[in-house]
């Protein structure tokens, strides 16, 4: 068949062209609005990328002060961490998820939702309660650091996946997509040229078996009259080729 | 997006982590221990087996009210394989430094992906 | 008259102590602690010192807990040595400084208890100087009320349960609160053995324990600002002991914030001092009071040690006394304190704090 690549199957008829048609021209819209899409969420990411980088350097540098205080802790206190691990009962420093719209894409970010315990507020009374209560604060600000680290984080998971998503379906609808829709454009045309020029041929073909028609028609006259005049016969077939549409011939259809 | 429903109830901060991290972080208060006794944290100690480490960490990527699960690094550099392999976005998953180990950015699962993707 | 038996019972110890006293880090070598560049150097630092290569067998990287073990595992030898050559009374006086720790292990189990633990595993993250041979006993029980019991008869902190809390009690109050009455009790219980001691022993230890207790008082009442712990719990927590008892255990029991104290405490020249900074911050300028609030109370707790290091220190200038025991064991605990306080800032690089340490001579 015509054109080497993939095509739709669908048979070559004007309708089809028409159709296929406003097919491409869905698909090349399609394509460039994607691709804008990809470019937005792109820019998106790479700020993300930054600020997670930036985090997480941060973190490093908030976690440091973090176990420092709790190094005072212990220095003035003692080894607290049983007492404490099992005085944990409830979370009272919880995450809240909510959502962001980046073109169209739904970014869960979590928020900090802390309720004022009063779990550990009697650690330390006899000694080091201050540094406890120090402590307990400095991590408590070491994990909102964590949680919008946690945020980015996880924007960055998801934005990845999108992006991912959306870079396929552009490269689908620019490599499969539209090639293909083309080739089908492209076989239906050359199909229907194709039955065009067979129609002109077998039509040519018709007008000369006509032809040969008449004149042998005529000639069989020529032969039964015998003596009769011969100048009119000549004059009819040329009539005929020079319109051939014009007059109404029974062989041709349409 | 099919984390729609879920994400909602994630609320808790499950931790992965050595004594101190973790005193520190339960001080902050996100210690919870639900109805059925589970604790959302686990301390690991020199004695602790690599496979308890590595139930803890399905165990709390499974959950359904854990929104982010923070890790020593030097505890996830034990579970490396399972923790670079791990992708999804919920929970979220936070490798942080501990007291006798100072946070190495080289070796950070997520941070591994950044700079391969910068260096595209 | 008393010096001249002093040395038949307790001359040889004392000698030792005062012997370890010299092995007491002093400021040069903190001096050159604090210059170390990282654990190895620390480690190499120490061993220059009277712990000696006590850190040679553990394995890199060193982390400062194993440090923080090891020394005090050299104070509980030395401490278990002057134990076991003790007679009475000096054996009593030592046995009481182990109270103190009991304590805390008892809590511990306690803890352990109420949260269905298996408390067997729990006997190593015990004090070592509070360890008593029944402690294994403590971890058969499998509730709180058993666990009352044996407290009661296993271990000597039996007339503090007794005299102040019971089987229930354990269950319904907060283990802080448990501790400290336990500890108030011990207190005021070691107080009155030293008089009983006689003089000069009762001199020396009742300016220690008096200011012991006052610290505790003043710590309480501070840490208690905003807390569910009500005033008349409060005051019972103050040992009836100490300085400011009672006029001012009565004021702090009332007080609600730290100028309160600051008040209470002002009677008392000594103590005077200790709130220094959120006067003059005040003087500067109403604005700052909060920071200095915060400040003062974080201070405090290190003007407290440095108080606690120089009365200790002042007990070593009396002989035929059993002070230096106890002096010895809280110089060397700070001590100790100091030098994991050292290593950590090596180890998490914190230059700026390094100096925060308390020097002893």
């Amino acid at each position: 068949m015509s054109g080497a690549g993939a095509r739709e199957n669908v048979f070559a008829t004007r309708m089809a062209l028409t159709n296929t048609k406003l097919r491409l021209k869905g698909a090349q819209t399609g394509h460039s609005l994607l691709a804008r899409k990809r470019d937005a969420l792109t820019t998106r990411f790479r700020a993300i990328l930054k600020k997670v980088d930036e985090a997480k350097r941060k973190m490093g540098r908030v976690m440091q002060l973090a176990s420092f205080s709790m190094a005072e802790v212990t220095y003035t206190t003692g080894d607290i961490s049983y007492l404490v691990q099992e005085q944990a009962k409830l979370a009272t420093f919880r995450v809240k998820a909510k959502q962001e719209n980046v073109s169209g894409i739904l970014l869960p970010a979590f928020e900090v939702d802390r309720v004022s315990g009063s779990d550990f507020n009697l650690t330390g009374l006899g000694r080091g309660g201050q540094q406890v209560l120090r402590a307990k604060e400095v991590y408590a600000k070491a994990i909102e650091t964590l949680v919008e680290l946690a945020s980015l984080q996880t924007a960055f998971t998801i934005l990845d996946e999108v992006i991912r998503a959306t870079n396929r379906r552009v490269n689908a609808i620019e490599h499969v997509v539209i090639p293909r829709l083309d080739n089908t454009i492209k076989y239906i045309l050359s199909e229907l040229d194709e039955m065009d020029r067979e129609e002109f041929f077998r039509l040519k073909k018709v007008q000369e078996k006509k032809k040969r028609d008449a004149a042998s028609a005529a000639e069989l006259k020529a032969l039964q009259d015998g003596e009769e005049a011969l100048p009119e016969p000549v004059e009819e077939p040329t009539e005929v080729t020079t319109d051939l549409l014009s007059s109404k011939d029974e062989d041709v259809i349409f | 997006m099919a984390t729609h429903a879920s994400f909602k109830d994630r609320v808790l901060i499950a931790v992965i982590g050595d004594e101190d991290s973790i005193t520190g972080l339960l001080l902050a208060g996100v210690g919870h221990i639900n109805e059925h006794q589970k604790k959302n944290f686990l301390v690991v100690d020199a004695k602790t087996q690599v496979s308890t480490i590595e139930s803890a960490f399905q165990e709390f990527t499974e959950r359904k009210d854990v929104a982010i699960l923070l890790i020593n690094q030097h505890i996830a550099e034990k579970i490396r394989p399972t923790v670079d392999r791990y992708q999804q976005a919920f929970p979220t998953l936070v490798e942080i430094p501990s007291k006798d180990h100072p946070y190495d950015p080289s070796k950070d699962s997520v941070l591994k992906r950044v700079q391969k993707l910068f260096g595209e | 008259m008393e010096g001249l038996f002093f040395n038949v019972g307790s001359g040889f110890l004392e000698g030792i102590v005062r012997g370890y006293k010299a092995g007491i880090l002093t400021q040069s070598h903190y001096g050159s602690l604090t210059q170390c560049e990282s654990l190895e150097d620390f480690k190499t630092q120490l061993s220059a010192t009277d712990y000696g290569n006590f850190l040679a067998n553990e394995p890199s990287p060193l982390s400062t807990a194993t440090i923080a073990d090891k020394a005090t595992q050299i104070l509980v030898d030395q401490f278990i040595y002057i134990r076991s050559n003790a007679v009475e009374p000096l054996s009593k006086f030592l046995d009481y400084i182990t109270y103190g720790y009991m304590i805390d292990n008892v809590v511990l189990l306690i803890t352990g208890t109420l949260h269905e633990r298996d408390t067997h595993e729990l006997l190593e993250r015990c004090h070592p100087l509070g360890v008593f041979d029944t402690m294994p006993a403590l971890c058969v029980a499998t509730n709180v009320e058993e666990l009352y019991q044996s407290v009661l008869v296993e271990t000597p902190l039996a007339p503090y349960f007794r005299d102040c809390l019971s089987a229930t009690d354990l269950d319904d109050l907060n283990i802080e609160i448990v501790r400290n009455t336990v500890y108030k009790a011990y207190l005021e219980d070691f107080y009155h053995y030293c008089t009983t001691l006689g003089s000069p022993t009762s001199d020396v230890m009742h300016s220690i324990l008096s200011f012991e207790a006052d610290r505790r008082t003043i710590n309480i009442t501070i840490n208690s600002f905003d807390t569910e712990l009500s005033k008349e719990q409060r005051a019972k927590l103050f040992p009836a002991i100490g300085r400011l008892f009672p006029e001012g255990n009565n004021v702090l029991a009332k007080a609600d914030d730290i100028d309160q104290v600051r008040q209470a405490c002002e009677n008392i020249s000594e103590y005077r001092s200790f709130f220094d900074n959120s006067v003059s911050t005040q003087g500067n300028g109403a604005n700052h009071q909060d920071v200095g609030d915060m400040g003062v109370a974080a201070l405090l707790e290190d003007r407290f040690f440095r108080t606690e290091v120089h009365l200790n220190k002042l007990a070593f200038m009396q002989q035929f006394q059993y002070g230096v025991f106890y002096s010895y064991m809280k110089l060397k605990e700070q001590e100790i304190r100091n030098v994991t306080w050292i290593a950590e800032c090596i180890a998490q690089d914190a230059r700026d704090r390094i100096q925060d340490f308390i020097p002893i001579f």
